[in-house]
Parts: structure tokens; C-alpha cells; sequence
């Protein structure tokens, strides 16, 4: 990679003789004729220089990213359709270039070069040229940097984004486009669904008004509640981690935090202790062979002691100096 | 009454004891004690206005402005001294706090003789620039004393200061003749910064400026300043109206320009004429001492304007409601050498100005001058106004600063409250209620007539729905 | 203890008196032991009140109390929230107050002195008695065991997911709106068993008080038309539900909009859409079914159904598109949070930011219930057993309830009761079984309980698992050892309670107790000392400009006007004080000139390791003020380019600059030899110089550096700017400004 500085500096010197013979007007004419085609502009290493370029009596927004699945930049490809539908929707909402801005992409295939003089080790990265000459004219030339760091984000946000830093100038809003195939697949789905609850009614019928299955319904959400999955749906805490000795940790240290295979745990444990609390409560006085009771109730009261004994264990692992404990699990 | 009363009391007292309003101990402080002779009219004049001159020299150790934290003395005056330093008693540092517990300062300097560097410091913290030691000459090749300077025009003949804007009252220049100038002699001119606490009393003309006679004596490039930003008379109060004058020529203040002959040139005539420097020393020493434009809030009172309302004879009430009209008074006194004076307005374009302000001023409204309630010391002006429909925390603010007049700023807190459950209109008071009150009636006659017909209707023979809504 | 009313009852003759002198007994016991266990903190501190927000309603209590009701109800308290103010009056939940004020003037006329303070202290305890009783009438109605009732009461009693809101000087609104929780439930399920107005009525009445004291009467307001719509859809509809419910409804909502916050919400808001929607429906469904009964034709009938389900989802549709088009409000806020668990944070960081709003992990879940957590599936599924109304309600109850207690730990508060009557019946259930010295020769099935729907419903409908008969248990050691495994996961049940309690939840947040290394106990009074400087020597309307968190306690405490505090309506106006906090000097300045605030206090923990201190709540006052101004504060800047959040020598120069780091780490290097400055609780080393401070100045520094209060300097009597003012009493001259400035800018006047 020796040779690189040399070409770098080579190349800008060739971009900058190149923006040289072109005026800031007449490069933001066909570039926003191109915008008006296609937009965002697809941006190689030279264009992206040219258009670039000081001074620059417009704005240029462009998202420099890598689509190319071999760099597996999830968030690239989370943002670039968001991306698209951003300029396609600011472009044809002002076709006159009233606002004065241009938008481009540049994909790291096309432009490694501008990456590497950049220093950009990561993508996307959008940045915002302001203006150098003007009515709009910014006080420094140096792009402003959009910030990724909360995920991919909505059209939306990275619009007021820009018409923020785009002050008294036409914001065209952001126009999703309506997605019919899921309208229409939801209402196929809908009335196929429809009518085949329909044809098997008579067979669908016992089970809603079933009682047990209700009741199964009922117990697993109220296991799945009690158990902290809503903190894991909120929080989105890892399934398992790690402990430093390639093994698997299975419960979080700390009070206030927990794994997603804990609480799985936990809601079995839950689940155990209340079956066995329910067949004694229930199954058991209704067998009729003593001898069977005998083994059921002690079977059962062995399991729920058992049981017992081992959540609370797990639970004096979670908060130290929880002092009681029940055998044998002491 | 009483209050008015007391008042009037308090102004005798005041008028007795002090001829300035902040006290009489003044402290001249020269580099020695014999130069005083220079001075004698002066200071002849000082003590006719009731002062108690005591003189010290920087050097002397009994010389200290404070005493246990407080002011040992009201006024200084500051002759020109030859030593660089003035020792650790006048540290700029105490000479900060001296200003900070209004105390006031004369400050006399002269081109022949360097400025202390304490007092150098002091002014630069001022945000005024003095040229560096021994450099700075005012002269004016057009208005010089033919007879004193007719070499070094650095003597130079002023006509008396006129307004410095029309809005503000001529202290300083007032009622001088047409034949009286000011004979400013080799004196230091300042640059001020734009500060506005700042205010030049005496400006040189606009042929005049400063030079270095040393080392320009030859031929003069690089002046420090020139024309009118060149102030030299210049008055400085600060925000708790302790007063600062810069006085760039000590030789105004001796006797030998008290009441002197002095020649214009020739160009100008050449005709005889008498300095005006007697008075003008009176007036500057006077404003610095507190002896004029001093304003005086005597009393301030708000009270409900509501007639009818029997809160309204309160003064000064802590809270109001939204939407009252209310009246706010304040009296305001200036005084005059002697005595207290109503204060009145230098122009008709100048307003005194009341905020009812949250955060932002919600009014902003001109108090006018009420005769009924004036006294012969005092003015009031007073102002009728509806409070805003926005509850909270809100100032009865005057905020009154001019140059030359020591500054009001006057803040008088009071909540404004919402409107009580019941002192919003009965419903049956609104015409637009009517309606709502006709159904309500209609649906409780409505009721008991259903209830009389069903009680008194035989139940049906077996109709179980009915049955159960009845029990 | 909760055993041995069991042994109790069962030694004591079958004779109805000495039976209900004996419950009568136990229940007194019960509500006596749940006071004694919320003492903890009267008995080791003091009768203090505790946390933040007690303190305010503390404050409102005494002003109640000092100048009568209709004074407090158009309250305009110019102490808060200045300079706007607050009308308190119209912005508070009264019953609490009135609650005490009423208890106080009741002991006076009865000529008992007693400080109004040890009433708001004890209040919250002596409601929880009551609340005990509720439970053991709540749970009543459920079945017919005579023990299920007695053991609702004891764990109701001493469950810490309660206690841990109501120990004596919690002085909070959950103190009372638990009761009254639990006891509107009983009133409810009473009115709908009987279908009597009265009950209905009733019912209202205290779901009137229920709106009165506290914001989460929306769960009631909720959770009855929820009950109501589930019984229809099992075509349950009866005149018993359309009379309760009617009832309930229109008193209810008359009573509720008496109440000056709550004004016309019940018709506005989404919140209380459902129940307006479930009342119009019965309306219908009682039209219909008086049509049916008048004209009895196959056709007809099921043309009404469908009608009535088309004007159902009429009625739903209409609701939407009202909602949209903006005649009823949204969801409100808090509210929506709960269902659309992301929203908060997006959109109002300023809820999302309250400890008491986040998620429950499942260790918080069996710290507060212990092994009712499990016993809870093992009731709900009994109440399957025999589906009476009551028993839907319990059902629903516990769905949602677990859900909302998922979402924000402080909805344990509303869960824990229905787990607490669900635990009891499966208890009590089990002991029924195991408790009998029958012999085991075939019994009945369990007795038909009150409700017409139930007869059939164990016959059409039953669960599987009851299909064949109860014969009961034979064996008796089986008997002895579920007993006595009972018997020991009670007694553990207590000790849990009783521990948990002294341990967690009885130390008043206001007084700190730490350990010294002999064990002996050291308390930590910085908060006192700091509110006790401020009211002694500070003018008594010198403006504290604080985080909000300390408003309540500066306002109860130290009795000065604050900018903010913990009634956080004002969205903006802690925005103001966050961006006061997050700003450089230079800014923050004018804005406070601008609130006229005399005093700033911080709260600083890297002396002693304290973790609720301001540094680590700082993130939330930039992210509360970027809301607002997201040109001049941005959260990004506070963290350094690798993403970390660092208050040491690599903080970023925003960081370094904002007024909250200068405040807390001020003087601090000068504690330590040079170099070794350490923030103990972040365990960091901090730079060699501290930060410099020029538009105020330190005014107070409590014992162990956990409060500092700095005050705000006047403007510079000579007109100079702060940074030279500071710089010249320093001692560093100006130089002589010559040949400083090329063009010098000349004066005009």
C-alpha cells in the first residue's frame, strides 16, 4: 500500500483541476438534472470530488455506505432504502432546486479511495456539505456528520436532520409510498381466514369455549409475565452470555438484570411448583386407589419441596445475603 | 399621612446633618502636603460645602480606606502623585471595593506627572485608557490661551459642555456666559471603551489631539487618539451609583485658573475672556461628591383599583388575581446642592417606565406624573392597568438609569393567582346556560313522572324480565 | 401466624358465634400485625417522612390544615415552579389530604393533641389494616371456604409488594388507593352478585374516593368494563350485570369529574373510553334482550345478535375515527407507555427517566410476593374450576395485572392483591383437602356456589381435570406431610416478609445509614444538613434552582421556592433548568438572571460512592433538554469519540465545560494530595486541576460532600464580565490595552 498516498494525491489534484473548470452553478445544474433521473446520485471517487468541491454555492447530503453483502453491514442495508425514499421524496417534492441540495451515495466499492482519505473505518456514515459561498453560506467548509449511533433511522428523523441544518429553505416532507402488496396480502389473508373459520365452525366452536384451554392461556401468560419477559422484551437483554471460560451463564449477576434463558427457566420453575400445587389441590382427592394417592402426594409434595428449595437457592444467587434457604439445596 | 409626615422629618434631618447625600468625610490625598496651597480655592470650596477635608500622603501609614470592613471616608480625591506606587493602602484591589461600597473617587491627573500604576489599573478595569506615562499631550493648534501657550497650545480654551444628548440634563455647562471658557491645561485625554456605565462630561474639540512630546516632538505620526474621542472630563457611576470622575487636568482645579484672563487666539479674534473653571470644579466635584443628580425613591405603593372590591384599600398587597386592575405609585426626589427636589423629567422624550414582567415584561407602561399625591420635595407618578390573564410569580419593575443620575431600580414582587372556584359567573348568570339548566329540570320531572306512573301501574301478570328490574 | 387460625378453627366447636368471634379476633390480630411490621423505620430513625414525593403532600396536609378546605381547594402555590407558579389546588389528587386533615380534626374534636406530622407518618400503616380487611371481604366473595378469606387478609398484611409503598412515613397516595383499590373491587363484585343498586352505588362511592387520591383509578376505570365485556362475550349478560354496572358507571363518572384534575377527562380521554363504550353497549344488549323476550322468533333473534355486534363495531369504529380526528383525546402519555413499551423513551424521556417506570425483572417479582408467585397460577386455575362472574373477574384481574407489574415495577402495587386473594384460595383449597379429619369415604363435589351461571356450567363446560368426582384423601401421613410442608413454607413466608421489610424497604431515602467497619451503624444526615443551612441562612424567597428530583424535599425541607420539581407537568420548564445544568457558564448564566435563581444545588456522590447522585442522572437532563433545543445541547457531546460516558481527564471538553461537572467537582482536587483526586463512586482518577468557577460561587458543602449549594453572583458592580472580574480579584492586572486592538472601536454619543 505504499504506492496509495502518491495516488491519492495524485487524484485530488486531478479532482481539484477537474472542479476547477467547472462552476459551482453549472456543476449543481447537472448534477440536480442527474438528481431529477435518479436520485441519490450514485457517486464514484471522482464525482464525489467534483461535486465536493469549494466553493459550492449548494448543499450536498450524501451517504457514503456498503451495500456489498461481503462487508455485512447490516445497518447499510437497513438505512439504504430509507435513504432512497428520503431524496426520491425531497427531489420530487422540489423538481426546481429551490432548495439547493443534492443527494448522493457513495457505496465503498466505487470509492474505496474517498474512505481511506476520509479515514472512515465505519459505514454508513451520512455527512451534510454546507454551502462555502452564497446566501446560505456556512461558516466552515468541513461537512457536518449525521450520527448514527441509536441504529438505522426512520426517513423521517434524518429529514428534520437535514431541514434543520437547511434553515429557510423548502423542506419538502417525506412521502411513503402505499404498499399495496401487504395491503392487498392482508386482505386475502383476511378473507381466507375468514371463511375458513367459517366452513369449520362447528369444529373451531368447542375449542374457543373450552375452558381448559383458556385456562391453559391464562396460566402461561401469567407465568410468562411473572417470570420478567416484559423486561426482556423492553430491555432486549442477551438469550445466554458467556462467562470468561468459554462456558455458558445461565443466570445474570445482580439483582436488576437477567438473561432471556433465565426467565425461561424461572417460568418453568413457576410452572412446575404450580402444577404440582394444583394436582394436589385437584388430581390427587380424586383418585380413587389409596395406594396410588399415597405415591401421588408424596411424588408431588417431593417435587414442589424440591422445587422450592432450588428457586430459592437461584434467588440467594441473584441477591447475596438473602438469608434463608430450604434443603437440599442449602 | 403619617408616612408623609415622617418623610418630611427624614428630609430635615437629611438637609441638616450632610450637604452631600452620602456623607462628608472626604480624603484628599496629595503627593505632599504643602501642594495643597496649589489648591486652596478648591478646596476652600469644598469645605464651605460642609466637607471634612483630612489630607494624607500616599506614603503615611495611618492612610487606610477601610476600618473593620467599613468606609473610613465617603469621598477621595486623588491630586497628582510623582510616585509610581501608592503603596499598600491603594491597591487597585481596595480601591475596587471602595467603589463597591459606594464610596467616590476625584481622580486629578496631569500630563507632567505619571500616573500610578494602581490608579492606572483601576481605570483600566474602568474600561478607560489613559496613553502610556508621560506621553500623553492635549494640544489644539486653533483654541489654545494666546497668553500662557502661545508656543505649545497646550492650553486650551473650551467653551463650557452643553448636553451630552438631548435627553439628558446639562449639569455642567449650564448658565455659564458667553464670554466663559474653560481653561484646560496641559491635561491627559482618555479613550473610553462602550461601556455604558461611562460617560465623557467634557470632550475635546475636534481639532484637538494628543501626542507624545518627547519622542514626536518633531513630527507627529501614530497619535493616540484624536478629535472628540478624546474625553477630557469623563464620569463613570457605577451600578450601585458609587461615582468615578477622571479629571485630565489637575492644573483646572489650581487657583491660578480660578477665575483667570485668559486671550483666544488670534485666529479666533484674539479677545480677552474669563475662565469658567471655578464653577465647572464646583459642578464635577459636586456630582462625583453625591451633592447632585441624585434620584431618590421616597415610596412605592400597588394597590387594587377596583371599587367595589373590598380589598382594595390594602397597600402593597402580596398576592392579586388575574385580570384585576390594579395602581402603582412610586415617588421620586433629586437633589440639588441643598436640598430635595421633586424630580421631573429632563425631556419630553424621555419616559419613567414601569415593566409588569414573568421572565419576559408582559406590560411595559409610562407612569405619569399625579399632582394629588406630589409634595414639595417629591414627585409622584403613578399608573392604572388591568393585569395580564397568565398567573405566576410577577415583578412591579422600574428600571431607570441615565447618565449623570444615579440610577433606580426598583423591584416589588407579587403573585398573581388564579380565579377562585367561586368567582367565576353562576351558571344560571350565563344566557348560554339556559339550555343546559331547562334540561337538566326537564330531566328530573321527566324521572319522577316515570317513577310515579310505574309505581302506580299494576305489574304485568308473569313477565320475569320485569320482575327482576323491579326488585 | 397465618397457621394457626387454623388450628384455632379447627379445635373451636362447629358453633357459628364462637366462630365469628374468632374471626372477628384474627382479623383484628392480622390488621394489628400488618401496622407493627411497617414500623421499621418509626422505631430505628425517627417519625420522619420519607422519599420526595411525601414530602409535598406533607406540605399540601399542613396547608390544608392550617387555612380549611376551600383555601386548599384554590391553592395558588407561588413557592413552586417559579415564576409560573402552580395551581395546586386544581393539580393534585385531594383524597390523601383530606384524608389526614379529616383523621386530624376528628382526633381534635375527640380532644387528642396530636402533630399532624405522626398522622401523615402513621396513615399509610393504619390504612394497610384496612386494606387486610378488604382483602378478607374480596376474597369472601369468592369462595366458600371459611379460611381462604382469614389467610387473603394475613398475606394482603404483609406482602412486601405492598409494604414496600406503605411503611409508616410513605405518606404517599398508594398509602390509601390500595384499600380503597381493593375494597371498590369488593364493592363491585358484591353489586354484581346481588344486582343492587345499593351495592352499585356504593361501589361508585368509593371509586369516587378511589379518583380522589391517586392517578391509577384508570386501572378500575379499565378493568370493570373489561370484566363487564368478557361476561357478555360469554353470554353471561343478566339484569344483575346491567344494573351493577349502569349504576357504577354514571355515579361514578359524575363522582369522578367533581375532582378539579380529573374535570371532563371522563369523556375526553381514551383512557376512559372503554367504559362509555362497555355502558352504551349494555344499553343496546338491554334493548335487544327485552325485544327477545317480547317476540319470540328464531330469525329475528339471531338478525338482533348480529345488529348488536354490528353496532359494536360501529360503536369501535367511530371511537378511532373520533380519536383521530382529535375530539377524544389520546392516550395519554404514561399511559400509552404501557401498552407501546418503546414509547417512552423515544418520545418522553422525562417518564422514561423515573426509576419506578422501568421494567420488573423477575427477581423484583419474588422479592415482593415470595412463594405467592407461584402459588398465584395454582388460584387462578381453581378460579377456572367453578367459572362463576366473580371468578371471571379475578381472571381478567390477574392477566392484566401481571402485565402492567411486567411493564413498571411500581404496578407491583396493583398486582399484588389479586395475588394475594388468588394465593389464599389455592392455600386454603389445599388445606380444606389436607386439613380434615374426615375419614375418606366419597364426598359431594364442592359445594354450587352463589350465581346461576355456575350449576350449568359445571355440567355443559367443566374443566377436564374435575370431571370425576372429589372422594378426598385418604392416607394421613399424606395429610401430615402437606401440612406440614405448608406449615414450613408459610412460616418461611413470614420470615421473607418480616426480613425483606426491615431490610429494603424501611429506610427513609432522606437519611442514609451506612456500616462502619466495627459494624456499629452510622447514619449519613447530608440532606438535613443541607435543607436545615438553606433555611437559616438564605432569604425566605431566595430561588433554588435544583434537578427536579429535590424539589418536593427543598420545598418540604428547607422551605425555599424552587424552579422544578417532582410534579413534573411542565415539561419545558425542566428542560430550561436541564439546559441551565448542561450548558457552559457563559450560557447558563442569563438563564438564570432570567428565573431570578439565587442558589444552585447539586447533589455530588464521588466523596462517599453515593450512586444517586446528579452526575449520574446528568444524561437524562441533556436528553430532557435536547428534546427541547436540540441546536445547543446535544447527548452526543458528552460522550468521548469511543462512546463512553467518562468524567475523568478524557471527558469531552462539553463535559468539562457543562456548569453540573464544574458544580460537583469544584475545590474537589484540593481534598486530596495533588494527582490523587478520586471519584469513588465512578472510581476514577480526575485531573491534577479542578474546574474553575466565575458567575457563582460556593456557598455550602455539606459533612460528606453529598450536597453542595452554590450562589449565583449579581452582576459586576463595574459593568466588567464575570471571567475578567474573577481573573482581576485574582490578582492578574489588565495590561494596558495601547496597541491591543487594531481598528479600536470608537464611542457614539
Amino acid at each position: 500500500m505504499r504506492w496509495l498516498p502518491s495516488f491519492l494525491s495524485v487524484s485530488l489534484l486531478a479532482a481539484g483541476s477537474l472542479a476547477a473548470r467547472k462552476s459551482s452553478e453549472e456543476r449543481f445544474k447537472t448534477y440536480h438534472a442527474k438528481s431529477l433521473s435518479s436520485t441519490p446520485v450514485k457517486l464514484g471517487d471522482s464525482t464525489y470530488r467534483e461535486l465536493t468541491s469549494t466553493p459550492r454555492d449548494y448543499t450536498v447530503a450524501v451517504l457514503l455506505t456498503a451495500m456489498d453483502p461481503r462487508f455485512g453491514c447490516q445497518m447499510c442495508r437497513d438505512f439504504g432504502p430509507e435513504w432512497d425514499l428520503l431524496s426520491r421524496s425531497w427531489v420530487n417534492g422540489d423538481k426546481a432546486g429551490e432548495s439547493r441540495i443534492v443527494f448522493g451515495t457513495l457505496d465503498f466499492a466505487d470509492g474505496r479511495d474517498i474512505f481511506m482519505s476520509l479515514g472512515l473505518q465505519t459505514a454508513p456514515v451520512l455527512f451534510l456539505y454546507p454551502p462555502t459561498v452564497g446566501p446560505h453560506a456556512a461558516a466552515s467548509p468541513d461537512p457536518i456528520r449525521y450520527d448514527f449511533t441509536s441504529g438505522a433511522q426512520q426517513a423521517e428523523q434524518v429529514h428534520s436532520w437535514v431541514a434543520r441544518h437547511l434553515p429557510d429553505r423548502p423542506h419538502p416532507p417525506v412521502k411513503r409510498p402505499i404498499n399495496w402488496v401487504k395491503w392487498i396480502s392482508t386482505f386475502v389473508i383476511l378473507s381466507g381466514g375468514l371463511t375458513a373459520s367459517y366452513v369449520a365452525w362447528p369444529y373451531i366452536l368447542p375449542i374457543i369455549q373450552s375452558r381448559t384451554v383458556w385456562a391453559a392461556v391464562t396460566l402461561i401468560s401469567i407465568l410468562l409475565f411473572t417470570s420478567g419477559h416484559m423486561f426482556n422484551h423492553i430491555r432486549n437483554v442477551p438469550y445466554v452470555a458467556g462467562d470468561g471460560k468459554g462456558g455458558i451463564r445461565y443466570f445474570a449477576n445482580g439483582f436488576q438484570n437477567q438473561y432471556g434463558l433465565e426467565t425461561q427457566i424461572v417460568a418453568a420453575m413457576y410452572g412446575i411448583l404450580a402444577l404440582s400445587g394444583i394436582s394436589l389441590a385437584i388430581k390427587v382427592p380424586r383418585i380413587s386407589d389409596p395406594k396410588a394417592q399415597g405415591v401421588a402426594v408424596f411424588v408431588w409434595a417431593a417435587i414442589l419441596f424440591v422445587m422450592y428449595s432450588f428457586l430459592i437457592s437461584i434467588f440467594r444467587g441473584k441477591n447475596a445475603g438473602y438469608p434463608f434457604a430450604l434443603p437440599p439445596f442449602m | 399621612m403619617r408616612s408623609l409626615f415622617s418623610l418630611c422629618l427624614f428630609l430635615l434631618a437629611a438637609v441638616v446633618s450632610a450637604v452631600s447625600t452620602s456623607g462628608n468625610r472626604l480624603l484628599v490625598i496629595l503627593d505632599d502636603v504643602a501642594d495643597k496651597a496649589n489648591y486652596s480655592k478648591f478646596l476652600a470650596d469644598l469645605e464651605g460645602r460642609g466637607f471634612q477635608l483630612s489630607f494624607e500622603t500616599p506614603k503615611s501609614e495611618s492612610l487606610t480606606l477601610f476600618h473593620l470592613g467599613e468606609r473610613t471616608y465617603d469621598h477621595v480625591i486623588f491630586f497628582p502623585i510623582k510616585t509610581k506606587g501608592l503603596g499598600p493602602n491603594l491597591t487597585p484591589n481596595i480601591l475596587v471595593d471602595f467603589l463597591n461600597a459606594k464610596g467616590n473617587i476625584l481622580l486629578a491627573i496631569s500630563s507632567g506627572i505619571a500616573t500610578p500604576n494602581s490608579l492606572v489599573s483601576l481605570l483600566a478595569e474602568l474600561d478607560i485608557q489613559l496613553p502610556a506615562d508621560r506621553t500623553g499631550l492635549v494640544v489644539d493648534h486653533f483654541n489654545y490661551d494666546a497668553s500662557s501657550a502661545p508656543e505649545k497650545h497646550d492650553v486650551l480654551l473650551l467653551p463650557p459642555p452643553g448636553r451630552l444628548r438631548p435627553d439628558i440634563k446639562d449639569f455642567f455647562g449650564a448658565g455659564a456666559g458667553s464670554n466663559e471658557v474653560l481653561a484646560f491645561s496641559r491635561g491627559v485625554g482618555a479613550v473610553l471603551g462602550t461601556g455604558e456605565l461611562l460617560t465623557p462630561i467634557l470632550r475635546a474639540p475636534r481639532t484637538a489631539y494628543s501626542y507624545n512630546p518627547k519622542e514626536q516632538a518633531e513630527v507627529v505620526d501614530d497619535l493616540f487618539a484624536a478629535g472628540e474621542q478624546l474625553a477630557l472630563v469623563t464620569a463613570f457611576q457605577a451600578r450601585n451609583s458609587a461615582r468615578l470622575t477622571l479629571l485630565g487636568s489637575a492644573e483646572m482645579l489650581q487657583d491660578t485658573w480660578f477665575d483667570a484672563e485668559v486671550t483666544k487666539p488670534s485666529a479666533t479674534g484674539g479677545r480677552k475672556a474669563k475662565t469658567f473653571n471655578r464653577e465647572f470644579a464646583k459642578r464635577v466635584s459636586g456630582w462625583t461628591f453625591n451633592e447632585i443628580g441624585v434620584l431618590r425613591v421616597n415610596w412605592i405603593e400597588h394597590r387594587l383599583d377596583e371599587p367595589g372590591n373590598s380589598a382594595s384599600n390594602e397597600t402593597n398587597p402580596k398576592i392579586y388575581r388575574i385580570k384585576n386592575n390594579v395602581k402603582y405609585t412610586i415617588s421620586l426626589s433629586e437633589y440639588a446642592w441643598t436640598n430635595w427636589e421633586p424630580f421631573t423629567l429632563p425631556s419630553d422624550d424621555d419616559a419613567l417606565q414601569l415593566e409588569f414582567s414573568m421572565l419576559s415584561p408582559f406590560h411595559r407602561l409610562e407612569l405619569t406624573p399625579e399632582t394629588a399625591r406630589s409634595t414639595p420635595e417629591s414627585t409622584a407618578y403613578t399608573v392604572h392597568f388591568r393585569l395580564p390573564d397568565q398567573h405566576g410569580i410577577f415583578n412591579f419593575k422600574v428600571n431607570y438609569k441615565r447618565p449623570f443620575l444615579s440610577n433606580v431600580e426598583e423591584k416589588n414582587t407579587v403573585s398573581v393567582r388564579h380565579m377562585a372556584h367561586d368567582e367565576w359567573p353562576r351558571s344560571f348568570a350565563i344566557s348560554g346556560a339556559w339550555p343546559w339548566i331547562a334540561g337538566i329540570g326537564v330531566t328530573v320531572a321527566g324521572w319522577l313522572a316515570f317513577c310515579a306512573v310505574w309505581m302506580y301501574s299494576a305489574p304485568p301478570l308473569t313477565d320475569k324480565g320485569e320482575t327482576k328490574k323491579t326488585q | 401466624m397465618s397457621a394457626d387460625p387454623l388450628h384455632a378453627l379447627a379445635s373451636a366447636g362447629k358453633a357459628k358465634s364462637t366462630r365469628s368471634v374468632l374471626r372477628v379476633v384474627i382479623l383484628a390480630l392480622i390488621a394489628g400485625a400488618a401496622i407493627a411490621s411497617r414500623l421499621f423505620s418509626v422505631i430505628r430513625f425517627e417519625s420522619i417522612i420519607h422519599e420526595f414525593d411525601p414530602w409535598f403532600n406533607f406540605r399540601a396536609t399542613k396547608y390544608l390544615v392550617a387555612h380549611g378546605f376551600y383555601k386548599f381547594w384554590d391553592w395558588f402555590d407561588d413557592r413552586t415552579w417559579h415564576p409560573l407558579g402552580r395551581v395546586t389546588g386544581g393539580t393534585l389528587y385531594p383524597g390523601l389530604m383530606v384524608t389526614s386533615g379529616v383523621i386530624y380534626h376528628a382526633l381534635r374534636a375527640l380532644t387528642i393533641p396530636v402533630d399532624i406530622r405522626n398522622i401523615c407518618v402513621l396513615l399509610a400503616p393504619g390504612f394497610s389494616g384496612l386494606t387486610a380487611i378488604a382483602a378478607y371481604l374480596l376474597t369472601n366473595e369468592m369462595t366458600t371456604s371459611n379460611s381462604a378469606g382469614l389467610l387473603a387478609a394475613a398475606f394482603m398484611g404483609i406482602a412486601p409488594g405492598y409494604i414496600s409503598r406503605s411503611v409508616a412515613g410513605s405518606y404517599d397516595n398508594e398509602a390509601i388507593a390500595i384499600f380503597l383499590l381493593v375494597f371498590t373491587f369488593y364493592l363491585w363484585i358484591k353489586a354484581l352478585k346481588q344486582g343492587s343498586m345499593l351495592w352499585g352505588a356504593l361501589c361508585a362511592l368509593f371509586y369516587g374516593y378511589m379518583v380522589a387520591s391517586w392517578g391509577g383509578y384508570a386501572f378500575i376505570t379499565c378493568l370493570l368494563p373489561l370484566h363487564a365485556f368478557v361476561l357478555i362475550c360469554m353470554g353471561r349478560y343478566s339484569t344483575r350485570l346491567y344494573v351493577s354496572y349502569t349504576t357504577w358507571y354514571a355515579l361514578g363518572t359524575l363522582a369522578s369529574m367533581q375532582i378539579p384534575f380529573v374535570g371532563f377527562l371522563p369523556v375526553k380521554t381514551s383512557e376512559h373510553m372503554p367504559a362509555l363504550g362497555i355502558f352504551g353497549f349494555l344499553q343496546l344488549l338491554a334493548f335487544l334482550d327485552y325485544v327477545r323476550s317480547a317476540i319470540p322468533s328464531r330469525q329475528f333473534q339471531t338478525f338482533l345478535w348480529v345488529f348488536a355486534g354490528g353496532s359494536f363495531g360501529l360503536g369501535l369504529a367511530a371511537l378511532a375515527i373520533a380519536t383521530s380526528a382529535g375530539f377524544i383525546a389520546p392516550w395519554s402519555g404514561r399511559f400509552y407507555s404501557l401498552w407501546d413499551t418503546g414509547y417512552a423513551k423515544i418520545h418522553i424521556p422525562i417518564i422514561a427517566s423515573v426509576s419506578e417506570h422501568q421494567p420488573t425483572a423477575w427477581p423484583a417479582f419474588f422479592f415482593d410476593l415470595n412463594m405467592l408467585i407461584w402459588l398465584f397460577p395454582v388460584g387462578v386455575y381453581l378460579c377456572f374450576q367453578e367459572l362463576a362472574d366473580q371468578h371471571v373477574f379475578i381472571v381478567v384481574y390477574a392477566l392484566f395485572g401481571s402485565y402492567f407489574a411486567g411493564v413498571m415495577v411500581r404496578l407491583m402495587l396493583t398486582l399484588t392483591p389479586v395475588v394475594c386473594v388468588a394465593a389464599a384460595i389455592a392455600v386454603s383449597t389445599l388445606l380444606d383437602i389436607y386439613l380434615t379429619a374426615k375419614s375418606p369415604k366419597p364426598v359431594e363435589g364442592q359445594p354450587a356456589d352463589g350465581g346461576d351461571g355456575a350449576a350449568k356450567k359445571a355440567v355443559k363446560s367443566g374443566l377436564k381435570s374435575t370431571s370425576k368426582p372429589l372422594i378426598g384423601v385418604y392416607g394421613l401421613y399424606s395429610k401430615v406431610a402437606i401440612v406440614g410442608a405448608l406449615t414450613v413454607y408459610l412460616l418461611l413466608f413470614v420470615l421473607h416478609c418480616t426480613w425483606v421489610t426491615s431490610n429494603a424497604y424501611s429506610s427513609p431515602s432522606v437519611v442514609l445509614a451506612s456500616r462502619l467497619p466495627d459494624g456499629s451503624q452510622h447514619i449519613i444526615d447530608d440532606y438535613r444538613e443541607a435543607y436545615q443551612w438553606l433555611r437559616q441562612n438564605t432569604r425566605e424567597d431566595a430561588k433554588i434552582m435544583s434537578w427536579w428530583d429535590y424539589g418536593y424535599q427543598i420545598g418540604g425541607m428547607a422551605d425555599r421556592p424552587t424552579l422544578v420539581d417532582n410534579n413534573t407537568w411542565n415539561n419545558t420548564h425542566i428542560a430550561t433548568v436541564g439546559k441551565a445544568m448542561s450548558s457552559r457558564e457563559e450560557v447558563s448564566y442569563p438563564i438564570m438572571r432570567q428565573h431570578e435563581v439565587d442558589y444552585v444545588l447539586v447533589v455530588f456522590g464521588g466523596l462517599l460512592g453515593y450512586s444517586g447522585d446528579d452526575i449520574n442522572k446528568f444524561l437524562w437532563m441533556v436528553r430532557i433538554a435536547e428534546g427541547i433545543w436540540p441546536d445547543e445541547v446535544s447527548e452526543r457531546a458528552f460522550f468521548t469519540p469511543r462512546g463512553e460516558y467518562r468524567v475523568d481527564g478524557d471527558a469531552t471538553e462539553t463535559m468539562k465545560n457543562s456548569l453540573m461537572y464544574k458544580m460537583s467537582y469544584y475545590n474537589y482536587n484540593k481534598l486530596f494530595p495533588p494527582g490523587q483526586a478520586m471519584d469513588r463512586m465512578r472510581g476514577v482518577r480526575l485531573p491534577e486541576v479542578g474546574p474553575s468557577l466565575s458567575t457563582i460561587e460556593e456557598a455550602f458543602t455539606s459533612e460528606n460532600w453529598i450536597i453542595r449549594i452554590y450562589k449565583v453572583k449579581d452582576l459586576d458592580n463595574l459593568g466588567r464580565d464575570h471571567a475578567s472580574a474573577a481573573a482581576f480579584d485574582r490578582g492578574h492586572k489588565k495590561k494596558k490595552a495601547t496597541k491591543k486592538r487594531g481598528p479600536r472601536l470608537l464611542r457614539v454619543d
